[in-house]
């Protein structure tokens, strides 16, 4: 008979602790229940394209492999971390730790998407809550640019529309309204077409000012004139809202994010509004919190040779002056366009990588990893900031990311 | 004959799972190497559902398959999942790396007759 214990699944940043994974020889992981699509994907992931040593594409000894990547790293003079999304926080500790030794630059994919709103976030300048807040308290959830039904599958179901919540016992059905605001019909944006408003790519500050404007009293200039008034009586019938800002909108909003703090502070005069940031991979949160506490940002950081924080470059100008790149938790060859990616190609770049990506498939050296999360226990932030330690779901015989740097750390 | 679009790209639950499998595997391929076009776009282009198109702009070219999309009419705004194909039309300068297919590629679309482009030209190109 199979036995279950409660593991816990690191396929997106919800982090889900629910997961009843099969006992060690009482079964496989397609048996797992709980999962989402996305977490289903991610654990058989454990079984495709694993990766080996490799330096300049011949196959070594592990050692090898970590010894020339500490070779790379002590003679560069222009290094780069990059990644770290996918990593937990004891690994981003110990990389930061090796960032501050050799004097590296460090960004992260997050930076481009989610580092305005982040800074504000962790600074205190918007409102945030946690996600058991919302389950429990939030009667208007705001989908703004962001699709969870794609990208964090189950935010929907655990806690922003259908569970009943401390104070929201008749759910969707009666006390949740669920709003998307998208140039697409999204997967979620079907599940409430009365309620979906279309925003095309940059009219994102018009629909703000939309909203400013019908919450004065005033007839908006933006969009259908009915639904947005309809949009006014929804928030100010709201007493517990929060948005839920994704790419699309943080990227059309990226220079004017001081009319979304006004928003927030205009809203928070009517009723209670909070942010929860939609961040991509698993600890993309624990990342920006843990450089934001170390530096003040979190965005890109130059460590000088003494390793301080220093003022830093743009990633492009980063890379393209790089004589190294450590790339872990992360596939900007995948991820990046074709010139940054051409960049992070044209250097040498040390992969830390469990699986075959494209960035292994260009370095000069690929080091294997455990998969974080499902072969190495840690801890890691929640999107909401939530602290979660989590035990592997697998034994592997591979080392983690955080015992890989170690090792290059006193190699170099 | 071609169309101007704006191309904007999305993340997608299916493709991931094809991520998950094998950036080389077929599904892979056929998720990514994919584009939605309105309807009136794709009848002025002449071009069938599963029609082979040649994406366009001052950075690169792709070619790829086209879907008419199900929704609203959108003409001269196109719907790519974000990945390697979507990137080698992106710009990285203006606006913050890897950002931009977010806010809309602009791009041409026509007929092609070419092959679909694969990884392993993307690999190359990546490599130049």
């Amino acid at each position: 008979m199979t036995e279950f214990n409660y593991k816990t699944c690191t396929g997106c940043s919800l982090i889900c602790e629910d997961i009843l994974f099969p006992d060690a020889g009482s079964g496989s992981v397609s048996q797992a229940r709980n999962l989402c699509r996305k977490g289903q994907a991610h654990y058989q992931a454990l079984f495709s394209e694993r990766t080996g040593p490799l330096v300049e594409g011949s196959e070594v000894s592990l050692d090898q492999a970590i010894e020339r990547a500490a070779e790379i790293l002590r003679n560069a003079s222009a290094p780069v971390i990059y990644g770290w999304s996918n990593c937990t926080l004891e690994a981003q500790e110990v990389g930061l730790a090796l960032a501050a030794k050799i004097g590296a630059f460090v960004d992260d994919p997050s930076s481009y998407c989610e580092g305005q709103l982040m800074e504000r976030i962790l600074s205190g300048k918007i409102p945030s809550c946690t996600l058991d807040d919302v389950r429990n308290f939030a009667d208007t959830s705001i989908f703004w640019g962001s699709d969870p039904s794609s990208t964090q599958p189950r935010h929907l179901s655990r806690f922003s529309y259908f569970p009943r919540g401390e104070k929201r016992q008749k759910s969707y059905e009666e006390e949740r309204t669920c709003i998307v605001v998208d140039v697409r019909e999204s997967p979620t944006a079907r599940l409430c077409p009365n309620t979906t408003y279309r925003v095309l790519p940059g009219e994102d500050l018009q629909f703000l000012e939309a909203i400013l404007a019908v919450l004065e009293g005033k007839i908006p200039k933006f969009g259908d004139k009915k639904k947005m008034i309809e949009l006014g009586s929804i928030i100010k019938k709201t007493e517990y809202g929060v948005i839920f800002p994704g790419p699309l909108m943080l990227v059309s909003l990226q220079d004017q994010m001081d009319r979304f703090e006004e928003l927030l502070r205009r809203l928070n005069e009517i009723t209670t509004f909070k942010v929860v940031p939609m961040t991509g991979q698993y600890n993309s949160r624990g990342y920006s919190q843990l450089l934001f506490d170390r530096t003040g940002r979190v965005k890109g950081v130059k460590f000088t040779a003494s390793g301080e924080a220093a003022e830093a470059p743009s990633l492009v100008e980063a890379v393209k002056g790089a004589d190294a790149i450590l790339v872990l938790g992360s596939d900007p060859l995948l991820d990046l366009p074709l010139g940054l990616a051409r960049s992070f190609a044209a250097a040498p770049i040390i992969a830390i990588d469990p699986r075959r990506s494209l960035t292994a498939d260009v370095a000069r050296v690929v080091i294997p990893s455990a998969i974080s999360g499902l072969e190495t226990g840690g801890t890691a932030l929640r999107t909401d900031g939530v602290r979660v330690t989590f035990e592997p779901s697998m034994k592997t015989n591979q080392l983690a990311d955080e015992q890989i740097l170690t090792r290059i750390m006193e190699a170099i | 004959m071609a169309v101007d679009v704006k191309v904007v790209t999305y993340r997608d639950i299916f493709q991931y799972g094809a991520e998950k499998m094998g950036l080389h595997s077929e599904e892979y391929l056929r998720l990514s190497a994919s584009i939605i076009l309105d309807k009136g776009d794709m009848a002025s282009l002449g071009i069938a559902e599963g029609g082979k198109v040649l994406l366009e702009n001052e950075l690169n070219r792709i070619v790829v398959n086209a879907t008419a999309s199900a929704d609203k009419p959108h003409p001269g705004l196109a719907f790519m999942i974000k990945s390697p194909w979507s990137n080698q039309l992106e710009g990285d300068e203006s606006c913050p790396a890897g950002a931009s297919g977010f806010k809309g590629i602009q791009a041409q679309v026509s007929p092609s007759s070419e092959g679909i482009t694969q990884m392993d030209e993307i690999l190359q190109r990546l490599r130049a």
